[in-house]
């Protein structure tokens, strides 16, 4: 599928759907997801999902056979608007690029073939960057772009503002600074695949199958994949490889066949390929006619057999585990969690872990049994304006709606520049009854994200203490009062 | 293992600047060191392999074995801090710890108390097959912490109890659990470091009972800081004198005369 053995740089078709959250999010966005790349498969059986809203393609072989990246593109972009879904395509040299002309598509204004390099050149539907003209079209962006903060702020540190200034650099002297992480780096700005990939298919199959019989449904299927993502990973582990990509293919009693490529920014772990084994599952139609668990409907609908293959393997580098080993589940802990997994679901039991925050609800983060525990936000890093310890003991998943009233049983409120209305007298919180506030502090007002629409929260938060002895963790937004959480 | 010591005993130690030579300082050092031999005595005779679980020092002469008995039930009134604090020194000392139907929970409260938040098991919604559950977890983790329905039926307390002897773990239930051995329960409590507009909460000061049968017929009250400025769990030994005592710096920059009067118009 890709030119990298002849050493000319793969030509790739990035599709991104603008609407869905950019985190990996929950089962739900991806499943939905699914409706895009079905589409998207009809134009080339592989396709990678990088995450739900972002998919890529080899561009190399369907523009060929369609007339040209252009029209692949546009082809592509009407299919996906006939199925009601928003979406910007483009093209260049490697993943990474083609991801970033996707998201520099304008919608909504004519194709102009004579003018697709820039940044942010309109287009619709997509940006194509000439083969060969990558390294120019990356050269505008910021270091930031690459998904290493670390590394974005060493290098604007020494004034290389740009990827044009990176991939300038000598690759020695970036070898030398930045090991292994940077060199893969600069490959990147440079237009290149970030891994010289190991070069030709593997000698051994790598392969792990499981073949059910009698056929099964989605979630049995789904829960064997954990068994079989560890045989494969096992197997790739004897040979010092590990993989980035994954092949899951499913076959039914029917004779359909279902194959789909699966990218992780990290390397996988069982679990994770677990996960998407049940997201590509999700979409597996169920028995036909009617909603009978009758025998003759479990075999047309069942699934009999489920395929791992390996793709894109890189040599294993290794992850050092902690010395102490915060990392390390004994056996006999994650075997329970598997079976209450198996009981309850996936992301029923989870394995918390503290991250940075202001507000309580978001110092914590619930990570699913068995993945990785990683947060965006570490929680060594300074938050001004943090709620001052202690922690409270009760933080609420949703927040309680609350009603605060003055002396004179007005409600507070507090004004844009943080002034309270009137001392707070009385606490009503969720469903019960007033309490009278015998002390309290605040406002404390905080804002954060005022740059992402979604996400921005405007607040004043306030400790009050009732009469009963216990102490509240209250915010008031937009004129609504809510609890965040409960000292007890 | 080792982090879980330097955790105990760092948790200890780390004391806000304006206290520093205030009158519980001596007590918390000694506690500080209490926990640590008490730590290490839990780990030299391998792990948690005692027949009693430690709790944090404070904690220790509410309850009748002086710890979690293995293969008992432990009963608090509700899953505030006072349950997370029974919890955080076996936590703290290697233990697992699985918690059910809390969804609520303050992970970051149990850290700062000294538990370990990487060896937490949380199901926040068992649904009706709570048992099931808890018998799973009790498989792995040497506590497990439950907020059973209301008035849990005997048949499935007495399957449950059975589990815990044979396995030898402990469930702690935050909510009802007839015929438990021992019940603690805050009585009062009142909150240092906030007053009428200023301050924040910094401490609170509770007054813990623990009524139960056999061995604790009569209630044990006990004051304690719950939690202390610097987040930790120690004994009150002002006692029940109705004198509101906050070491120096308890309360935050402000009057703190003010936030003691303010408390003490709420009792």
């Amino acid at each position: 599928m890709r030119a990298e053995r002849t050493g000319k740089p793969a030509r790739i078709l990035a599709v991104w759907c603008p609407g869905w959250p950019e985190e990996d999010a929950d089962g739900a966005d991806a499943r939905t997801f699914g409706h895009v790349v079905t589409v998207v498969e009809d134009f080339c059986p592989e396709v990678e999902v990088l995450r739900p809203g972002m998919c890529v393609l080899g561009a190399r072989g369907p523009a060929r056979y369609f007339g040209g990246e252009d029209a692949l593109a546009r082809k592509i972009a009407e299919a996906v608007a006939a199925h009601g879904f928003d979406c910007h395509t483009g093209v260049a040299d490697g993943q990474f690029a083609a991801c970033l002309a996707a998201r520099a598509a304008r919608p909504g204004r004519p194709v102009s073939p004579g003018d697709p390099g820039a940044p942010g050149a309109p287009g619709a539907p997509g940006v194509v960057v000439p083969p060969g003209g990558t390294r120019q079209f990356l050269a505008a962006y910021p270091v930031h772009v690459l998904a290493a903060p670390g590394l974005a702020g060493q290098l604007a540190r020494l004034g290389i503002r740009t990827l044009g200034d990176f991939a300038a650099l000598p690759a020695r002297d970036v070898a030398g600074r930045f090991g292994a992480e940077g060199t893969a780096f600069q490959r990147v700005a440079r237009g290149q695949e970030p891994r010289r990939l190991a070069a030709g298919p593997p000698r051994a199959d790598l392969s792990t199958a499981l073949e059910f019989d009698p056929p099964v449904h989605a979630e049995p299927a789904a829960f064997a994949a954990k068994g079989l993502a560890e045989q494969m990973l096992a197997g790739l582990a004897a040979c010092g490889l590990s993989c980035v990509r994954v092949r899951v293919e499913v076959t039914g009693a029917d004779g359909r066949e279902s194959a789909r490529l699966w990218r992780h920014d990290g390397l996988l772990s069982a679990l994770a390929v677990a996960q998407r084994v049940r997201w590509q599952l999700d979409g597996w139609p169920p028995a036909r006619a009617g909603g009978d668990d009758g025998p003759a409907d479990e075999a047309a609908g069942g699934i009999t057999l489920l395929r791992l293959v390996p793709d894109q393997l890189v040599p294993d580098e290794g992850r050092q585990l902690g010395l102490w080993g915060d990392d390390l589940i004994s056996g006999r802990v994650e075997r329970a969690a598997v079976r209450l997994q198996a009981m309850l679901g996936h992301e029923s039991v989870a394995h918390p872990l503290l991250a940075g925050g202001r507000g309580p609800a978001e110092q914590v983060v619930l990570v699913p049994f068995g993945d990785i525990r990683d947060t965006r936000f570490p929680a060594d890093r300074p938050w001004p304006a943090r709620i001052p310890p202690p922690a409270p003991a009760t933080v609420y998943p949703a927040p309680l709606p609350a009603r605060v009233i003055d002396a004179a049983g007005v409600p507070v409120t507090v004004t844009g520049r943080a002034v309270i209305s009137a001392p707070p007298d009385a606490l009503m919180a969720g469903d019960s009854p007033w309490l009278a506030i015998t002390a309290w502090a605040g406002p404390w007002p905080v804002r954060e994200r005022w740059w992402d629409e979604r996400n921005a929260t405007r607040r004043a938060r306030f400790q009050l203490v009732t009469e009963d002895g216990t102490a509240w963790l209250a915010a008031i937004e937009l004129g609504r009062w809510q609890i965040e959480a409960r000292y007890d | 293992m080792r982090k879980g010591i330097s955790q105990v005993t760092g948790a200890l130690d780390v004391f806000d600047e304006p206290s520093a030579d205030a009158a519980p300082v001596g007590a918390i050092g000694l506690i500080g060191n209490a926990v640590s031999s008490q730590v290490a005595e839990a780990l030299r005779i391998d792990g948690l392999s005692t027949g009693v679980l430690p709790v944090l020092p404070a904690l220790a002469e509410l309850l009748p074995a002086r710890g979690l008995a293995r293969g008992s039930v432990v009963v608090v009134d509700r899953p505030g801090l006072l349950c997370l604090a029974l919890v955080a020194a076996a936590s703290a000392a290697g233990a697992w710890c699985g918690v059910a139907g809390i969804p609520d929970l303050g992970v970051a409260a149990a850290a700062g108390l000294g538990a370990e938040p990487a060896r937490l098991m949380l199901v926040a919604h068992p649904g009706p097959g709570w048992p099931q559950v808890v018998t799973s977890m009790l498989e792995a983790c040497e506590v497990v912490v439950v907020r059973p329905p209301a008035r849990p039926p005997a048949q499935i307390r007495r399957r449950l109890e059975g589990v815990l002897r044979r396995g030898g773990g402990v469930l702690v239930a935050a909510g009802e659990w007839e015929g438990a051995p021992v019940r603690l329960r805050v009585a009062r409590r009142s909150w240092a470091g906030i007053g009428d507009g200023y301050g924040s909460l910094r401490a609170c000061r509770a007054e813990v009972v623990a009524e139960g049968r056999g061995a604790v017929t009569r209630p044990r009250r006990r004051w304690l800081w719950l939690p202390a400025p610097d987040g930790t769990v120690i004994p009150d030994e002002t006692g029940d004198a109705g004198r509101i005592d906050f070491p120096a710096g308890a309360a935050a920059a402000g009057a703190p005369t003010a936030a003691v009067a303010s408390l003490r118009a709420a009792r």
